[in-house]
């Protein structure tokens, strides 16, 4: 074999190895689009017959309204508290030397692997002994038990990367350590941040397990495709699914956006 | 930033005013102005480590004073504890005879140029120099005129105002780092090693520079650096520091042609050093085994012999110099400019160099004798 048929097997490998991959990980959600593009009753494949009436229900639906609403409720709450709580928690493991300071990195980033359902269970045991009675505001809690590590982590990569000086210039040249917050760091985190409650936002929106625990009588929207899923299913299972992977997408792409703006603004 | 004032202000009309400025010309006797920064007994330590050593210290206005010294050796924290950023654990740091020690970095009058330069990355060269005046409150167009000037003096192009900072040459973020610190107007400028990561030849460009800046806006000047070289090209003063300590303070000259001890003479770059004892009213090297000529020797009774490498010279059949010793060539380096040999006199082995002109025009292995005067050598006692 010639150097160039070589190469031309290497490359026709790479991009079979590579359009697998993509197969792999996107068929399953274009399967889940084309179930609800279905006219049928029940889940069939092939699809007989399209038709996009099942979205024109779910926009009508007061169900599908109350879920959503719930969902965002939680989501945006999530990605809020979060972003706060991991902010500070990340400048100061990466930003000050302190007792304590390995040990506390590593509990704070502990649940996340914690396998979510005995986390939502243990989550819902606490707040029954406590008293509290668990709706939509208590799975705000327990996402938060699971985002938090994470966002800190995010933000804690951008804060590492951080030249410690840049704090001290600027109070050097006379700004207050609130100006110095605001025009220096806050700014030069800021990339962080945006992801940081990106995630959040995105996680919290998916998250299964911890709400099935510890949303009580209220329900979000993957806890309801589930229920559906294991009695009474309608096709607008899969609408719906597609309309919340649509929206995660866009969500993800507004925050693509706004950072490639912010890009050009800081650039002007 | 008003401060104390030198002297008392004469509140009163043109005829004090008049004769304050005479008395300028004669100050009285006794009548000393405070130096504008003094450290007395400065220390810093770090739980048992102790990184400043109770320094004593006076810098006068419109100096520029270099710190020379290894990493490790204190500089860095000692800058950083008058720039304000350190506490110190004990002593005093006073300007103009008012004490600063509890002043915040921020309300100093004084300003630092980063390591690292600091350079606001998100930020534009316009909005980077102009972030002190921004703290203080001062309008947009008052900025950016003062912005502009500060630009034209350190010979950065207008249209760079709007450029990021990430997207400027080593050499550009230098004097950007240097216009900000500028802008804020302090009375003391600090330096932390700012030149440390650029190349050799911009480096060079940039020290003279900074010097010329010194002299245009005649600030007083506190550098950083572990290079004697820089050190020597741009101070009015050098001030070598060793394990938290000063060990020497002077002239570049004088550091230069009367280095305190071995350390300091070592700083210079590569010197030959003979281990020396007195020997009645002469100097014995036991390393060559001879009794050698050397300057002044009152006072001195055991210690080093430093010789710089370009006073030794290669002697011809029956040239004759005050100090001679025979040995072998034993290697040649050429750096440039100059040549350095290497000759081996027993144990010990001398460096030699020589202006590219004025080579050897020996071979390797030749028996060579080389020699210096009295004059040409320094003495340090450790």
């Amino acid at each position: 074999m010639t150097e160039r048929q070589k190469k031309r097997v290497t490359h026709g490998l790479i991009i079979t190895w590579t359009g697998a991959l993509l197969v792999f990980l996107y068929l399953p959600i274009l399967c889940v689009v084309l179930a609800s593009f279905s006219k049928a009753r029940y889940f069939r494949f092939p699809i007989p017959r399209y038709d996009s009436g099942w979205y024109e229900k779910a926009f009508e639906s007061l169900t599908v309204r109350d879920l959503v609403s719930t969902s965002l409720s939680i989501a945006l709450l999530v990605a809020l508290v979060s972003v706060v709580l991991a902010f500070f928690g990340a400048l100061a493991f990466a930003r000050f030397d302190w007792r304590g300071r390995r040990i506390y990195q590593r509990l704070v980033l502990l649940p996340i692997f914690f396998p979510q359902a005995v986390l939502g269970l243990a989550l819902l045991i606490w707040f029954s002994t406590v008293g509290i009675i668990p709706d939509w505001r208590t799975a705000v809690i327990a996402h938060l038990v699971w985002i938090v590590p994470i966002v800190t982590l995010v933000i804690s990569i951008q804060a590492y990367s951080f030249d410690p000086a840049l704090e001290e210039a600027a109070f050097d040249l006379g700004a207050t350590r609130w100006q110095t917050l605001k025009e220096v760091t806050l700014p030069v985190l800021w990339p962080g941040v945006v992801s940081g409650a990106l995630f959040a936002f995105l996680l919290s929106w998916g998250n299964f397990p911890l709400s099935l625990f510890t949303t009580g009588a209220d329900q979000t929207v993957p806890e309801w495709l589930y229920a559906k899923m294991v009695s009474g299913y309608t096709p607008l299972v899969p609408t719906l699914g597609a309309l919340t992977t649509a929206s995660a997408a866009v969500v993800l792409l507004v925050g693509y956006l706004s950072w490639v703006f912010m890009r050009r603004a800081q650039g002007r | 930033m008003a401060m104390a004032a030198a002297g008392p202000a004469p509140a009163a009309p043109a005829a004090a005013a008049v004769e304050a400025a005479f008395s300028s010309f004669e100050p009285e006797r006794g009548a000393v102005a405070d130096p504008i920064l003094r450290l007395s007994q400065l220390s810093k330590r770090f739980g048992q480590f102790q990184a400043v050593k109770e320094i004593d210290l006076a810098i006068e206005e419109g100096e520029f004073f270099t710190i020379v010294g290894p990493s490790g050796s204190g500089k860095t924290t000692l800058i950083r504890m008058l720039a304000g950023l350190e506490e110190p654990s004990d002593g005093e740091i006073a300007l103009r005879g008012q004490r600063l020690n509890e002043t915040p970095a921020n309300r100093r009058p004084t300003c630092m140029v980063f390591q690292s330069l600091a350079l606001f990355p998100h930020r534009t060269v316009g909005q980077n120099i102009e972030f002190p005046l921004k703290m203080r409150g001062i309008p947009a167009n008052e900025r950016m005129n003062r912005a502009l000037e500060l630009m034209r003096q350190l010979r950065l192009p207008e249209d760079y105002y709007k450029k990021q900072v990430n997207q400027c040459s080593g050499g550009e973020r230098q004097r950007i780092a240097l216009a900000r610190a500028l802008a804020f107007d302090p009375e003391i400028l600090f330096f932390d090693e700012p030149l440390s990561a650029i190349d050799f030849r911009l480096r060079k460009t940039l020290e003279k520079e900074l010097k010329d800046i010194h002299r245009e806006t005649g600030k007083t000047f506190i550098y950083i650096t572990h290079s004697l070289e820089e050190a020597m090209v741009m101070s009015d003063r050098i001030g070598i520091m060793r394990a938290g300590e000063l060990v020497q303070v002077g002239a570049p000259d004088e550091i230069y042609s009367r280095p305190a001890n071995r350390f300091v003479s070592e700083f210079m770059g590569e010197v030959n050093v003979l281990e020396v004892k007195r020997n009645g009213g002469g100097l014995h090297c036991p390393a060559l085994g001879t009794d050698l000529a050397a300057p002044d020797i009152n006072g001195f009774d055991s210690g080093f012999l430093v010789i710089r490498p370009e006073y030794l010279r290669f002697l011809a059949p029956g040239e004759e110099a005050e100090n001679r010793v025979e040995g072998v060539l034993y290697n040649e380096y050429a750096l440039g400019s100059r040549i350095q040999y290497q000759v081996r006199v027993g144990e010990q082995v001398f460096l030699v160099e020589k202006l590219r002109e004025q080579r050897y025009g020996g071979q390797l292995d030749d028996k060579v004798a080389i020699g210096w005067d009295a004059r040409d050598s320094v003495l340090a006692p450790e």
